[in-house]
C-alpha cells in the first residue's frame, strides 16, 4: 500500500477514560476481529491487565478500513496505558505515529494524564483528534467537556467528537477523522532503511520481537539487518504485522508499523529506541531515540526461603525481557540474606512486578518498603548514591543528604482545594501556584520530595477528594534536606530491611507510629519481643509484642483428624509467608508497615 | 490382629447450640427410626464384606445427641455391631448424653445393654453461660442426670465443660469447674470455646453482640485447671482430658479416644461419620436424609471396604501422612507421648531420622521433653501444642 493510504495513530487518555474500549470498537468496525472473537479490552492480553481492567503495556494492531471516499486505508493503531507510571510507554508509542486520538471521559472531564499525555503528543508534533467518550453515562457533560478540551488545544468545540465507545456511537466518525486529519507518513521510500524500535517483547521461539515503525525505505524477511546503536547484526526469524496476533508478512514498507522477530536472546540487544537498518558500509543516521525510562522507586525483593534465590533471579530475568524499565541488582541484607534491589517506574509498577512474581512464577517473596535514590555528599568530598536506607553511611561521615524533588500537578474540583493543600503541605510539599484549566477545576502546582509521594500519597489524595482528584509528577532536581535514618530494632537487633530515611522533623512521630504498627503486625512469638525505633543513635520509641500464651486445638470430634490437619497445614502455610529474623518471625506486611503510617 | 474401634454418629439434637458446628440437625427426630435401620444396614454391609475378624475394643455413640435414641434403638445398633464383628469382653461402650434428655430408667436400660460409659454434656453451671451457649438444660438437670447415671450403676462417667467464653473471667470459670468436680465424675474433658464459622455464635460475634474471646484469659483458666485437677486426683493424660484411677489403680482414660490419639483404626458409621481403617480415611455423606436414602437403595456396584454406599469421600493415607498424623495425634497424649521404640516398630524408621533437628529445636524452645525413650509436650507445650504439631505434619 502506498504511504498515502496509511495512517498511524495512537489512543491516549487518562486512566480508565476508555482507550481500550474504543480500540475494541474500532477492531470490530473494521472487521479486524469478528464479533464472535470479541471480548472486552481485547488488546489487554496479560492476565493481570484483564483482571485489573488496566492497560499496562502498549499494543499495536493493523486494521484495513474502507473510508467514506470508497478507498481502503491501512490504519495502524497503538493502544496505550493511562497510568502515570507508564508515561514512558506512551512516549515511545507516540514516536511511531502521526496522530493521536485524545479520549476524555464525559463525566470526569480533564484529568492529570489527559494533560500530561496531550503535552507529550504535542511535543512529538502529532495531529490531535479530541474525543469526548462515555456520552451514554447519565452524569455525562459532553458539551461542557468538549468546550474544555477545545479551549485547551485551541480548536473549535464543534470539531470535538462526542462518542460512546461502549455503545459504539460515533466510532465510525473517529475513524473518518483519523483518515481525514492525520497526515500520511512522509518517509522516503527510496532512502536506506530506517526502522524505529518503539517496543518489544520476548518470545521463547522467536527471541526478542521488536515492534517497529518503518520510517524510510523498506525491508524483506530475507534481509540481513543491523542495529545502529548496539551494532548487532541479525537475520530476522520472521517479520510481519499485528492483526492483532502476529501475522507474518514478506515485507514491511516505509510508513508501516509491524514487527521484526530478531531471534536475539536479550532485550538489551534490540533496545527500544534503536534504529534498525540494512547491513551496509554506509549506515544512515540513527532516528532520534526516546528517553530511557528511569526507575524512581526502589525496593528489595527477597525469597522467603533462601533456596528460592535462583528461581527469583530467573523470574526477574524473564520479566525484564518484556519490561526493560525493570532494573535489578543483587543485594544482601543482614536480616533477609540474599535478594535483589529492584528499581521501578512507580508504586503501581512495583505492585505489578510483585504480583507477577507471586502468581506467574509462584514465588514466596518479601518486598521491603520502597525507597527513592539518595545522593550523599561525604565529608571526604565524595558523592555516593544509595537506593536503600540500610546503605546510608554513618551519620558522622556525612556532609549532606540530597533527595529527589518532583514537580507535582494535582487536578481537583475546586471544592477540595483545602484538603488537597493540607495533604501536600503535610508531606513537605511547597506550593507554587494554581491554574484553572476548566470550570470548577483547579490545578495546584507543587514541588514535593518523591519520598513523600511514594508513601501512600495517592490514596490520601483520593480519600480526601472522594476520588475526584488526579495527579501527575516529574523529576525536578536533587535537594539537600535535613534527613536521618530511622532504624528499627526487633528483639534488640537492628533490622536493616525495616530502616527508613525520614526528615528529622518527622523522625519522632514516624518512629512512634512505626513501632505501634509493627507491634500489631508482628504475631506473638514464644517470648516477649521488644520493638524499638531509633534515630541519630537515640531510642525514640518502644513497645513489646507479648508472648503467645495459648495455641492449641480442642478435641477431635468423632475422629475427624482431617479437619485438624487442615488447620495445622494452614498454620504452616501462614508461617511460610513469614521471614525468620534472628529468632523472630516477621510477616511480609511488616516490611511495608512504613507505607501504612499515613496520617494517623 | 490390630484391635479396632467403632464410632457411630447420631446426628440429631432437639436444638442446635449456639457454638455448635458438628454434623447435627434439629427437627429431624421423625427420621430417627429409619436412620437407625440405615446404620444397622451399614454395619452389616461392612461386616459381610470385611476379610477376617474385626476385633472391637471400643464402641462410641456420639453426636449429635445419642441419648435421643430409645434403648431399643441403641440395642439394635449394638446387636448389629456384635453380629458383624468380634466385640471383646469388657469392650468400652460409651454413649454421649445431654442433661434433660435422660431418665433413670433409660440409663438402667442402657446399662443392661452393655453400655458402660457415659459422656455427659454438662458444659457449664452458670445460667448466663448456658444461655450464651444456647444449651437447653440448666445445671440442675446435669445434677439430676449424674444421679440417674450412678443409680443405674455406671462406674465410668465423664463430663464435658467449656471454658474461655466471651466475657468469662477466671473466677467464673473456677466456679464452673468446682461445680463440675462436685458432680464427682471419673473423667473430665475441658474444651476451650472457639467461635466456628457459620454458627449462630459467630453471627452474634460479627454483629458485635458478643465480645472476642480473650486468649490470654483462656490460657490462665487452663493453667489454673491443670493445677486444680491434679489436686483433685485427676491425671492429665491428654491435652483436653483428665481421668481418675479406679480401685485397681487403672487410669479411666477413654479407650475409644486413645484409639484416635494412637492413630489406630476405627470404623465410622452414620451420617458424616469418620473412619480410618485399612489405611483409608472415610467420611460418610453428611445429611441424614441422604444417608438413609443411600443405605436404602444399595448400589449394584460393590464398594471396597471400608467404603460403603454411604461413603462420601475416601482417601488412602500414605506413609508420610501416616507419620505426620501419628505425631500430631500422639503428642496430644501427655503421659504416653510418642515412643521411640513404637515409632521404629511401626514405621521401620527412626524418629530422629524422620524429623532431623526438629525435636532438639522444640526441646530448646521449651515445648518438648525428651527422656530418650519418648518425647512429650512440656507443660508449656500443652498450651502451645499447635506450634509443636506443625513441625511434624
Ligand atoms: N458507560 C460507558 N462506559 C465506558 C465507555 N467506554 C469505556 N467505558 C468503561 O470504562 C472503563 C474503562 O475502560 P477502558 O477501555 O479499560 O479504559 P482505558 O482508558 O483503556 O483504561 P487504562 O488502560 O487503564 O488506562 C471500563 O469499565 C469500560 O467498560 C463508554 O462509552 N460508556
Ligand atoms: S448438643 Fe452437642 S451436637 Fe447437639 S447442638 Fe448442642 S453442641 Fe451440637
Ligand atoms: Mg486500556
Amino acid at each position: 500500500m502506498s504511504q498515502e493510504h496509511i495512517r498511524n495513530f495512537c489512543i491516549i487518555a487518562h486512566i480508565d477514560h476508555g482507550k481500550s474500549t474504543l480500540a475494541d470498537r474500532m477492531l470490530q468496525l473494521t472487521g479486524t476481529i469478528s464479533d464472535r472473537d470479541m471480548q472486552a479490552q481485547v488488546l489487554d492480553t496479560m492476565d493481570l491487565e484483564r483482571e485489573k481492567g488496566v492497560t499496562i503495556k502498549a499494543s499495536a494492531v493493523r486494521m484495513a478500513h474502507t473510508a467514506s471516499d470508497g478507498r481502503v486505508y491501512e490504519l495502524n493503531l497503538i493502544d496505550t496505558p493511562g497510568h502515570v507510571d507508564f508515561g514512558y510507554e506512551v512516549s515511545r508509542a507516540l514516536m511511531a505515529c502521526e496522530g493521536a486520538v485524545l479520549v476524555v471521559d464525559a463525566s470526569q472531564g480533564l484529568e492529570a494524564q489527559t494533560l500530561a499525555n496531550l503535552y507529550l503528543a504535542l511535543e512529538a508534533d502529532l495531529e490531535i483528534i479530541p474525543v469526548v467518550n462515555k456520552i451514554d453515562l447519565p452524569a455525562a457533560r459532553p458539551d461542557e467537556v468538549a468546550e474544555e478540551i477545545a479551549a485547551l488545544i485551541g480548536v473549535d468545540a464543534a470539531t470535538v467528537l462526542q462518542i460512546s465507545a461502549k455503545e459504539g456511537t460515533g466510532v465510525a466518525e473517529v475513524l473518518e477523522a483519523v483518515i481525514a486529519r492525520v497526515p500520511p507518513p512522509a518517509g522516503d521510500e527510496n532512502a536506506p532503511l530506517r526502522a524505529l524500535v518503539f517496543d518489544s517483547h520476548y518470545d521463547s521461539y522467536k527471541g526478542v520481537v521488536a515492534y517497529v515503525r518503518v520510517v524510510d525505505g523498506g525491508l524483506r524477511h530475507t534481509d540481513e539487518l543491523h542495529h545502529i546503536a548496539t551494532h548487532i547484526t541479525f537475520k530476522p526469524v520472521e517479520i510481519g504485522t499485528f492483526a492483532p496476533d502476529m501475522r507474518p508478512a514478506a515485507e514491511l514498507k516505509s510508513g508501516e508499523v509491524g514487527y521484526i522477530a530478531t531471534g536475539l536472546k536479550t532485550v538489551a540487544e534490540s533496545r527500544v529506541g534503536d534504529t534498525i537498518t540494512h547491513k551496509a558500509k554506509d549506515l544512515p543516521h540513527a532516528l532520534p531515540g526516546y528517553r530511557e525510562p528511569k526507575p524512581m522507586v526502589f525496593a528489595g525483593i527477597y525469597p522467603v526461603e533462601g533456596e528460592e534465590y535462583g528461581e527469583l533471579k530467573d523470574a526477574l530475568e524473564k520479566l525484564q525481557l518484556n519490561d526493560a524499565s525493570l532494573v535489578y541488582q543483587p543485594e544482601t541484607s543482614q536480616a533477609l540474606n540474599f535478594g535483589f534491589r529492584c528499581g521501578f517506574l512507580g508504586m503501581f509498577h512495583m505492585e505489578i512486578i510483585q504480583e507477577r512474581l507471586e502468581r506467574e512464577y509462584d514465588l514466596d517473596i518479601i518486598v521491603t518498603a520502597p525507597s527513592v535514590e539518595y545522593e550523599v555528599l561525604m565529608k571526604d568530598g565524595k558523592t555516593i548514591t544509595i537506593e536503600s536506607p540500610a546503605k546510608l553511611p554513618d551519620e558522622g561521615d556525612i556532609q549532606e543528604i540530597r533527595e529527589p524533588w518532583m514537580t507535582l500537578q494535582i487536578y481537583t474540583p475546586t471544592e477540595f482545594y483545602g484538603p488537597v493543600m493540607e495533604l501536600a503541605t503535610k508531606r513537605r510539599g511547597i506550593y507554587l501556584n494554581e491554574e484553572y484549566p476548566s470550570h470548577n477545576r483547579v490545578q495546584l502546582n507543587y514541588e514535593i520530595p518523591l519520598s513523600e509521594l511514594i508513601i501512600d500519597f495517592f490514596d490520601g489524595l483520593k480519600s480526601r477528594t472522594k476520588g475526584y482528584a488526579s495527579m501527575d509528577y516529574h523529576f525536578k532536581e536533587y535537594r539537600a534536606e535535613d534527613l536521618t535514618k530511622l532504624e528499627v530494632l526487633v528483639n534488640n537487633e537492628p533490622v536493616d530491611a525495616l530502616a527508613a530515611i525520614v526528615h528529622k522533623d518527622h523522625a519522632f512521630h514516624k518512629g512512634q507510629a512505626l513501632v505501634s504498627k509493627l507491634k500489631d503486625l508482628i504475631p506473638r512469638q514464644l517470648f516477649v519481643v521488644p520493638i524499638q525505633a531509633s534515630a541519630s543513635g537515640r531510642i525514640i520509641s518502644r513497645a513489646n509484642v507479648k508472648a503467645v500464651r495459648k495455641d492449641v486445638l480442642a478435641k477431635c470430634y468423632g475422629g475427624d483428624i482431617t479437619r485438624k490437619k487442615k488447620l495445622l497445614e494452614k498454620q504452616k502455610k501462614g508461617k511460610k509467608r513469614m521471614k525468620m529474623i534472628g529468632s523472630v518471625e516477621i510477616p511480609q506486611e511488616a516490611f511495608l508497615a512504613v507505607l501504612r503510617l499515613s496520617d494517623e | 490382629m490390630t484391635e479396632t474401634s467403632v464410632y457411630i454418629h447420631i446426628p440429631f439434637c432437639t436444638h442446635r447450640c449456639g457454638y455448635c458446628d458438628f454434623n447435627t440437625y434439629e427437627g429431624l427426630a421423625a427420621l430417627i427410626p429409619a436412620y437407625v435401620d440405615a446404620v444397622v444396614k451399614e454395619i452389616r454391609y461392612v461386616g459381610e464384606r470385611v476379610l477376617g475378624p474385626v476385633v472391637v475394643q471400643s464402641i462410641f455413640l456420639g453426636g449429635g445427641t445419642p441419648s435421643l435414641l430409645s434403648a431399643a434403638q441403641v440395642e439394635a445398633i449394638l446387636r448389629a455391631v456384635g453380629e458383624a464383628f468380634l466385640v471383646l469382653p469388657g469392650c468400652e461402650i460409651t454413649l454421649e448424653a445431654n442433661p434433660g434428655t435422660v431418665t433413670s430408667g433409660y440409663f438402667r436400660a442402657l446399662r443392661s445393654l452393655g453400655v458402660n460409659r457415659i459422656s455427659m454434656g454438662v458444659q457449664s453451671s452458670r445460667p448466663q453461660e448456658l444461655t450464651i451457649l444456647e444449651r437447653e438444660h440448666d445445671f440442675g438437670a446435669a445434677i439430676q442426670a449424674m444421679k440417674f447415671c450412678r443409680e443405674a450403676g455406671f462406674q465410668n462417667v465423664s463430663i464435658d465443660l467449656i471454658f474461655g467464653l466471651p466475657a468469662q473471667q477466671l473466677a467464673h470459670w473456677q466456679r464452673v469447674l468446682e461445680d463440675g468436680l462436685a458432680l464427682n465424675p471419673d473423667h473430665i474433658s475441658l474444651y476451650a470455646l472457639s467461635i466456628e464459622h457459620g454458627t449462630p455464635m459467630q453471627r452474634m460475634f460479627s454483629r458485635g453482640l458478643i465480645e472476642e474471646i480473650d486468649q490470654d484469659a483462656a490460657a490462665d483458666m487452663y493453667e489454673w485447671s491443670m493445677n486444680r485437677l491434679a489436686e483433685a486426683g485427676f491425671c492429665h493424660y491428654e491435652i483436653s482430658n483428665w481421668a481418675k484411677r479406679d480401685e485397681q489403680n487403672h487410669l479411666m482414660a477413654s479407650l475409644h479416644n486413645l484409639q484416635y490419639w494412637r492413630n489406630q483404626p476405627y470404623l465410622g458409621f452414620g451420617a458424616g461419620a469418620h473412619g480410618y481403617f485399612a489405611n483409608v480415611r472415610t467420611v460418610g455423606v453428611l445429611a441424614p436424609g441422604s444417608y438413609v436414602a443411600r443405605m436404602r437403595s444399595l448400589p449394584v456396584r460393590e464398594r471396597a471396604i471400608p467404603r460403603t454406599p454411604a461413603t462420601a469421600a475416601a482417601k488412602a493415607v500414605d506413609r508420610q501422612d501416616e507419620i505426620g498424623e501419628t505425631m500430631m495425634m500422639g503428642l496430644r497424649l501427655l503421659e504416653e507421648g510418642v515412643s521411640r521404640p513404637k515409632f521404629l516398630a511401626r514405621f521401620d524408621k527412626d524418629l530422629d531420622t524422620a524429623f532431623p533437628g526438629v525435636i532438639r529445636e522444640l526441646e530448646k524452645q521449651g515445648l518438648l521433653e525428651d527422656d530418650g525413650e519418648r518425647i512429650r509436650l512440656s507443660r508449656r507445650g500443652r498450651v502451645l501444642g499447635n506450634r509443636v504439631f506443625v513441625r511434624f505434619v
